[in-house]
């Protein structure tokens, strides 16, 4: 370049052109949840390619029905997660609701009341979670993979290391068992029910409620967020609450599912629900992710399980497949958000 | 312009910039960008927030890749943008604005990562021990290599950094804003360092805001706006009012002259009124401010000016001593307290504190007043979205509409917008921290604009700021503080930089090398 240099100096300031007016494919294209609905469909056509007897309203109902449990804990975690925390105890608090159910039933309490009872249970076990986390100022990582272990330990000193069944001749039983095995109109799962409800819930308290903007605002920044007046701490041990609530009404449901329950059950079925989450979109940094993400998360997982049951696949390669799966969803969705210049 | 002809051509270009773009969707952060460093100058890239420079230099260091044009150094074309490419095979090297230091490693693993002595795996620790310490005397900085960084101040990571370039054997060095964390002494020192560095050999490329600087060190001066290069010249050749109209693309004529509004009365109640008000970091501060004023606060960094700020917003615990907001007693416990009383207060720290990242430009102006637009517990989307919009406007914040991401404007036009979420509580005190940091001239202009406005409506500013000429600019009185405590208040009238600083460093200049 010559050094001979005359400076260019216009005297009016060029006004910033107008965006251009971005079409509805476009926003959807460019929203978080996109790139995992679009693997869904793509995993949906694979399906239907592949596996027999997939398309039809009877397996996509039994699809929603081993989605439900996984899906209601999912939305609780999604709160923590947006949060920019974790909740590594959700199995334990599972099997900690369905032990703490059944034996109130086993004990002859009105059933609503046991279930009440499994579902306090796990509130309890969470509003501990978010105190902890809080109140000692150490990483929810640390202090949810110590409960993953109390909280398991306590279900197996109640249960006594028997497992607890529930006879479906007492009248009762049969009544709490319409819960997990009832259809409602005799078609659609009641579990299913359920889910769609804590979803709808979850999806206008996350996005509409001034506890889901706050929710964002301190998973974000939680220094900024204080200095905006919010409290910090409140906003997060509600989060651990309700994750805590819904995974005690999981494991309620699961129980009136199968009407037994032993003290490992759920072991694992946290890193399915966290695994859910962040396939649909949600950062692990916190301050992101939706409602939706997480329901298409939980779908994907569920409609990939199904079909490589309904190919008779091992549920081994069912664990190998989830895993390869998490990591797929989360590099994809980096390598499209750094193409498109988003951070 | 007076003839070029008297300047020789230099023999060859550190750095060639040929045809640079770089597009972010519809967002053209860099447009056809051309330019040349030549080999051995320090050579200033001006230009306001969201002009490009941040990308220019992420791209020079490998940090980011160009959608089109090239990028050449010595001669030789960059073929793979990652910073490991640039920083061994061409030998470029960043000093960042937020330093990317170990914390918790010590001050010569820091310097030497990457090039350590000894087999990779098990570096000789002694013999890096002592380079490091060869390093670390070339730049005058006296520490021992084998403390964590930790424990080192800003201006001493900053060299740090530096000395790190140094181990690479960088032949090329870039300075993104590197004052804007240094005090005024600091800042001198650093120049030094980089002369130093220039007689060398070293080529240097040097981002910064402020004039002073760019003229005292600078050959060469580039200027963007709105991505594209627009100016250059030799620094002999041009005035600071020239480079300021090529940044802004207009005069900014006498924007800048002193505040003068009506001299608060004394007789009326402060504001606010502290008496022996003690905390973390300042201890026994007498101060009172007038409605409509604007106090200056100054200091060092350490001096206690920010915790002061904080300590009245109820961000960090007051142990001590008695505040009264327009005679009440006050006493914020938590910001929610402050908020309630209507007390602003803007952090300087605008990515860490600031900015809600995650969320949008709409979101981020509503967070204070989400209360008012609810219906049945759920949010007005609608009404929040236009009261947003409303605001970003009275301020001029520059988006693509308010549901952009934050993060996604120029440092400018966040500041904007954080005032803008203030301002929706019609505070009758605000405490603002840096209000100016890494804002560019135009933004500036607005915000001292906006001051003014504001007290003339009777709001009380406090403006806690490193940058002094600015003080003494937008300032009605200045507080100066030191080592915590407040050891004077001068009229902006009888106030000069020189007395500022004489208060500001008199006190302690004996634990200067603590």
């Amino acid at each position: 370049m010559a050094q001979t240099t005359t400076p260019v100096a216009p005297p009016v300031a060029k006004p910033a052109a107008a965006p251009p007016a971005r079409s509805p494919l476009r926003r959807f294209l460019h929203a978080r949840e996109a790139s995992t609905f679009l693997a869904l469909v793509v995993l949906f056509a694979l399906g239907t390619l592949i596996a027999p007897g997939f398309v039809g309203t009877g397996n996509f109902l039994t699809v929603g029905q081993q989605i439900a449990q996984i899906g209601i804990m999912a939305v609780g975690v999604t709160f923590v997660i947006i949060n920019a925390e974790i909740d590594l105890s959700v199995g334990s608090i599972y099997g900690l609701g369905a032990v703490v159910c059944g034996l109130l039933m086993t004990s002859d309490v009105a059933w609503p009341l046991a279930a009440l009872g499994g579902i306090a249970a796990g509130a309890a076990a969470g509003l501990l979670n978010g105190l902890m986390t809080v109140g000692f100022g150490i990483p929810s990582f640390i202090v949810t993979l110590g409960t993953l272990s109390v909280y398991r330990g306590v279900t197996l000193l109640l249960s006594g290391g028997a497992p607890i069944s529930l006879s479906a001749k007492d009248p009762a039983v049969a009544e709490f068992n319409l819960l997990g095995q009832g259809k409602l109109f005799g078609v659609v799962p009641m579990q299913l029910v359920l889910f769609a409800l804590v979803a709808v819930v979850g999806t206008i308290v996350l996005s509409r409620s001034r506890y889901g903007f706050n929710t964002y605002a301190v998973g974000g920044s939680a220094e900024a967020a204080r200095l905006c007046g919010i409290d910090t701490g409140r906003v997060k041990v509600a989060a651990f609450t309700l994750s805590g609530t819904l995974a005690g009404l999981a494991g309620v449901l699961g129980l009136s599912f199968l009407s037994y329950v032993q003290g490992v059950t759920g072991t694992g079925m946290e890193l399915t629900a966290i695994s859910a989450v962040i396939i649909g979109g949600a950062a692990l940094f916190g301050g992101s992710g939706t409602m939706l993400g997480t329901v298409i998360g939980v779908a994907f997982i569920g409609v990939l399980q199904n079909i490589l049951n309904l190919r008779g696949i091992s549920s081994f390669w069912q664990t190998v497949a989830t895993g390869a799966v998490i990591i797929l969803a989360v590099a994809a969705d980096t390598w499209l958000r750094r193409r498109s210049g988003r951070r | 312009m007076t003839s070029p002809a008297t300047i020789a051509a230099p023999p060859t270009a550190a750095v060639e910039v040929t045809g640079l773009s770089r597009h972010f969707g519809v967002v053209r952060a860099l447009q056809d960008v051309t330019l040349s460093v030549p080999a051995g100058s320090l050579t200033a890239v001006m230009g306001e927030n969201g002009a490009g420079k941040s990308t220019l230099m992420k791209i020079l260091a490998g940090l980011d890749t160009p959608t089109t044009g090239t990028v050449r150094v010595a001669g030789e074309e960059v073929r793979r943008f990652d910073p490991a490419t640039l920083l061994s095979r061409h030998r470029v090297a960043l000093v960042p604005q937020e330093l990317a230091l170990a914390q918790d490693r010590t001050v010569a693993e820091n310097i030497m990562l990457g090039a350590e002595p000894g087999s990779r795996p098990f570096p000789h620790r002694r013999r890096m021990d002592e380079r490091a310490a060869e390093l670390l005397d070339r730049l005058g900085l006296r520490v021992d290599p084998r403390r964590t960084v930790r424990h080192l101040d800003a201006a001493a990571q900053q060299l740090v950094v530096v000395a790190r370039s140094l181990a690479r054997e960088a032949r090329v060095v870039i300075l993104d804003e590197p004052t804007s964390i240094l005090s005024p002494a600091e800042s001198d020192r650093l120049f030094e360092v980089i002369r130093s560095l220039q007689a060398d050999g070293v080529t240097l490329l040097y981002v910064s805001h402020r004039m002073p600087e760019v003229f005292a060190l600078s050959q060469h001066i580039h200027v963007l706006r709105d991505g594209r290069h627009v100016a250059d010249w030799p620094t002999a050749r041009v005035s600071p009012d020239e480079v300021v109209s090529a940044m802004v693309g207009r005069e900014l004529a006498a924007e800048f002259a002193r505040h003068d509004t009506v001299a608060p009365a004394a007789t009326a109640t402060p504001r606010l009124r502290m008496r022996a008000v003690t905390g973390a970091g300042f201890t026994g501060v007498d101060l009172d401010v007038a409605p409509g004023e604007v106090l200056g606060v100054a200091g060092l960094p350490d001096s206690g000016r920010v915790e002061l700020l904080r300590g009245v917003f109820g961000a960090d615990p007051v142990h001590g001593g008695e505040l009264r907001l327009d005679g009440e007693p006050f006493a914020a416990r938590t910001p929610r307290d402050a908020i309630r009383a209507r007390v602003a207060y803007l952090p300087g720290e605008r990515r860490q504190q600031g900015i809600l990242p995650t969320m949008s430009v709409a979101d981020n102006v509503n967070v204070l007043t989400l209360g008012r637009r609810q219906r049945l517990g759920l949010l007005r989307r609608g009404a929040l979205r236009r009261d947003a919009d409303t605001r970003a406007r009275e301020l001029t914040v520059k988006t693509s509409g308010t549901a952009q991401g934050i993060t996604q404007l120029s440092g400018g036009n966040q500041q904007k917008a954080l005032l803008a979420r203030w301002l929706s509580i019609e505070p009758r005190l605000m405490l603002l921290d840096e209000p100016t940091r890494g804002v560019d001239v135009g933004a500036k202009a607005e915000i001292y604009r906006l001051f003014r406005r504001l007290t003339s409506d009777g709001v009380s500013i406090v403006v806690s700021s490193s940058d002094l000429p600015e003080l003494l600019t937008v300032s009605d009185r200045i507080a100066v503080m030191a080592a915590g405590r407040l050891v004077g208040v001068l009229p902006a009238e009888q106030a000069t930089e020189e007395k500022v600083m004489a208060l500001a460093t008199g006190a302690h200049t004996m634990k200067e090398n603590a």
